[in-house]
């Protein structure tokens, strides 16, 4: 096996043993040779023995559409959280840098206080809510941050830490104000896919391959974009159309995710350290790799979330965070190659 | 720019509501052995028409209240399973528990149970609902009553779903005559004290629209949080100050508040009930559950603010 396709192998096998834990843990429990068997049964089209259409119905409408939301879920956040390290040339960068999170909160929420009819639209109001506050908030600070025909990185970070204190402070103004939704608002803040369904994969899936597709071919740009912007300008980068394009393409990846899902914290920010230095700093690379390690170490993360305390789920965000912090640190105790970035 | 960003923004919202979920058409998966019997429809806390062939064998209850009204009715046998926070009647802990904590139930245990009804409450939101809908289970949703009346009407619902059509009448009378008991004894009562129910310690009051502020005023006494603007409202010492109540209630007491913690804070020391010692520790799942024990609740608020009349 040549060097150059062993990251992208160590990463699809990993992905594909977190799916296939997803499937077999759960609250209910289905022993492996009953698992087994109606995976046969699927992929060969055979119609089931008796006795397991429950677990069957379990698996193929609970189990596995939820493993595939989170799947996306977590490869939007590492996908984007490489982006954006790369483009804001700062190891603290996450996708929630410049608002998403505190806008797609703000919206939730705001969405939450008001009480919908049980309707198709008010089923909706929620994630549609989250996802156009999180672009508002989003294109404000792009546009908040403009000087003249440049955008400069700074600028960006401070009017996007400056419009996520005010949506937080609203947030929790709501919450605060609100008649008994708290537990709700808290539960959507803290991250969690308890609203999965297939239907709510195929809602996100078009905006997750736009901006992922969009991220996976500009991984060179991104390379030449670390020189820092002048030299990649004479390189013969358009910097500013690449960095609109690259930022709005994380923006879009992740309010998509966090609309449904709710905020996961951490993730978007570890998993492109880790596959840094694990693999190295080639954005060619380090895009689809974190892309993949995105999905499966989410995909651990919710299996924790819901087995932990079982019969009752932890928000995912508390076990990212809980979880994912020592096993970063002790990769970068691990690391040979310290001072990396 | 802006404009074109917003349009372009507006269009892309619409795009998520066009692949996003279609309301689920409910489809049973399986039921009981059950005698035929003609379909009777009814209109549940949503607007949406639940049509239930014989009466709910398999029921899965997802709040403390309603698993207390199954219980109360005398249809806890058909209870499968139960939230995490029903507590009571001790029976409830020998169902299987489905989660619940942070408004996240276990689909997977649900589902597993094969229920033929799921009785949802008003904390339950409509996303909740529709999700278990598309598993194709039967859902109804058991909107918060604001009244006895309308609690009464819940229970009734509670009894014609499940079979128990006579349990739950009797659970009606008892409860209604319990509460006209208690307007018996308190019908010569002129003098009604302010009384602080304390939610939590930071501290939060029940307001207008609650259990609580009906039962304190039919029990006797003022509720301090009646002038407030929300039903669920946080509250400075100063207004308490201002209202001095004769009796602090202690709802939070499950949580460690005691008449000495409570005589203990900066500042509560000048009020009438500190002075007085009048701080009372209150099951608060009497009044904040819309259950049948909520004529306990009142009963037992008007024990507290009116001793003289139960002498």
């Amino acid at each position: 096996m040549s060097k150059r396709f062993l990251p992208y192998v160590i990463n699809l096998g990993l992905l594909v043993a977190a799916v296939i834990l997803s499937l077999a843990i759960g609250s209910v429990f289905i022993a492996p040779a009953d698992l087994w068997e109606i995976l046969r049964n699927w992929l060969t089209h055979r119609p089931l023995p008796a006795g397991l259409e429950t677990y069957s119905f379990i698996i193929s409408d609970i189990r596995l559409p939820r493993t595939v939301l989170v799947l996306l879920t977590g490869a939007a956040l590492g996908g984007s959280g490489t982006a954006y390290q790369g483009l804001f040339r700062n190891p603290l960068a996450d996708p929630y840098l410049i608002g998403v999170a505190s806008g797609a909160g703000l919206g939730a929420v705001l969405a939450m206080s008001i009480r919908w009819p049980y309707s198709f639209w008010g089923l909706l109001a929620v994630p549609m809510s989250a996802f156009a506050a999180a672009m508002l908030t989003v294109l404000l600070v792009y546009i908040m941050a403009r000087v003249g025909q440049t955008v400069p990185t700074t600028n960006l970070i401070l009017s996007g830490v400056a419009f996520s204190a005010f949506a937080t402070a609203l947030t929790s103004y709501l919450i605060i104000s609100s008649q008994g939704e708290v537990r709700r608002a808290l539960g959507w803040l803290m991250g969690g896919a308890s609203q999965s369904s297939w239907q709510t994969v195929l809602a996100i899936l078009p905006y997750l391959v736009i901006g992922l597709g969009v991220l996976l071919m500009n991984g060179h740009a991104l390379n030449l974009l670390q020189f820092g912007d002048d030299q990649a300008q004479q390189l013969g980068l358009p910097v500013m159309r690449t960095k609109t394009v690259l930022l709005l393409a994380a923006s879009l990846a992740t309010a998509a995710a966090v609309s449904f899902s709710g905020i996961i914290g951490f993730i978007g920010l570890i998993v492109p350290h880790v596959m840094r230095l694990w693999w190295g700093a080639d954005y060619r690379r380090l895009l689809p790799l974190s892309i993949m390690a995105g999905g499966g170490f989410l995909i651990l993360a919710d299996i924790l979330a819901r087995s932990v305390m079982r019969p009752q789920e932890l928000p995912v965000g508390i076990v990212t965070a809980l979880a994912g912090a020592p096993f970063f640190l002790w990769v970068l105790r691990k690391s040979k190659n310290q001072g990396y970035w | 720019m802006f404009r074109k960003a917003i349009i372009t923004l507006a269009s892309l919202t619409l795009i998520l509501a066009a692949c996003a979920p279609k309301l689920p058409a409910a489809t049973e998966i399986t039921s009981g052995t059950e005698t035929p019997a003609t379909p009777v429809t009814y209109t549940d806390g949503l607007g949406r028409s639940i049509e239930m062939t014989g009466s709910a064998q398999r029921v899965v209850s997802l709040t403390p209240a309603t698993t207390e009204i199954l219980f109360a009715i005398g249809a806890g046998s058909q209870v499968v399973g139960r939230d995490t926070f029903s507590d009571y009647p001790a029976e409830a802990s020998t169902v299987t528990d489905i989660g619940g904590s942070m408004g996240k139930y276990n689909t997977e245990a649900i589902v597993n149970l094969k229920p033929d009804l799921v009785v949802a409450g008003g904390i339950n939101p409509p996303e909740l609902v529709a999700s278990l809908e598309t598993l194709g289970l039967k859902v109804f949703f058991l909107s918060n009553p604001t009244t006895m009346d309308e609690l009464y009407a819940r229970i009734r619902i509670m009894g014609n779903l499940t079979g128990a059509d006579s349990g739950a009448e009797k659970v009606v009378t008892s409860m209604d005559a319990k509460a006209k008991e208690v307007d018996a004894k308190l019908s010569g009562i002129t003098d009604k004290p302010v009384v602080y129910y304390e939610l939590d310690a930071t501290p939060f009051t029940a307001g207008p629209g609650t259990f609580v502020d009906q039962l304190i005023s039919r029990a006797g006494g003022t509720n301090f949080g009646a002038k407030m603007d929300s039903a669920w409202a946080q509250i400075s010492l100063e207004q308490l100050l201002v209202a001095d109540p004769a009796f602090i209630v202690l709802g939070d007491s499950a949580y460690g508040e005691t008449a000495s913690t409570v005589s203990a804070r900066p500042g509560w020391d000048v009020l009438t009930a500190v002075k007085e010692q009048k701080i009372f520790p209150f099951d608060d799942n009497l009044v904040s559950r819309p259950g049948p024990r909520l004529v306990d609740g009142l009963e037992a608020l008007a024990r507290l603010i009116h001793p003289e009349a139960y002498k």
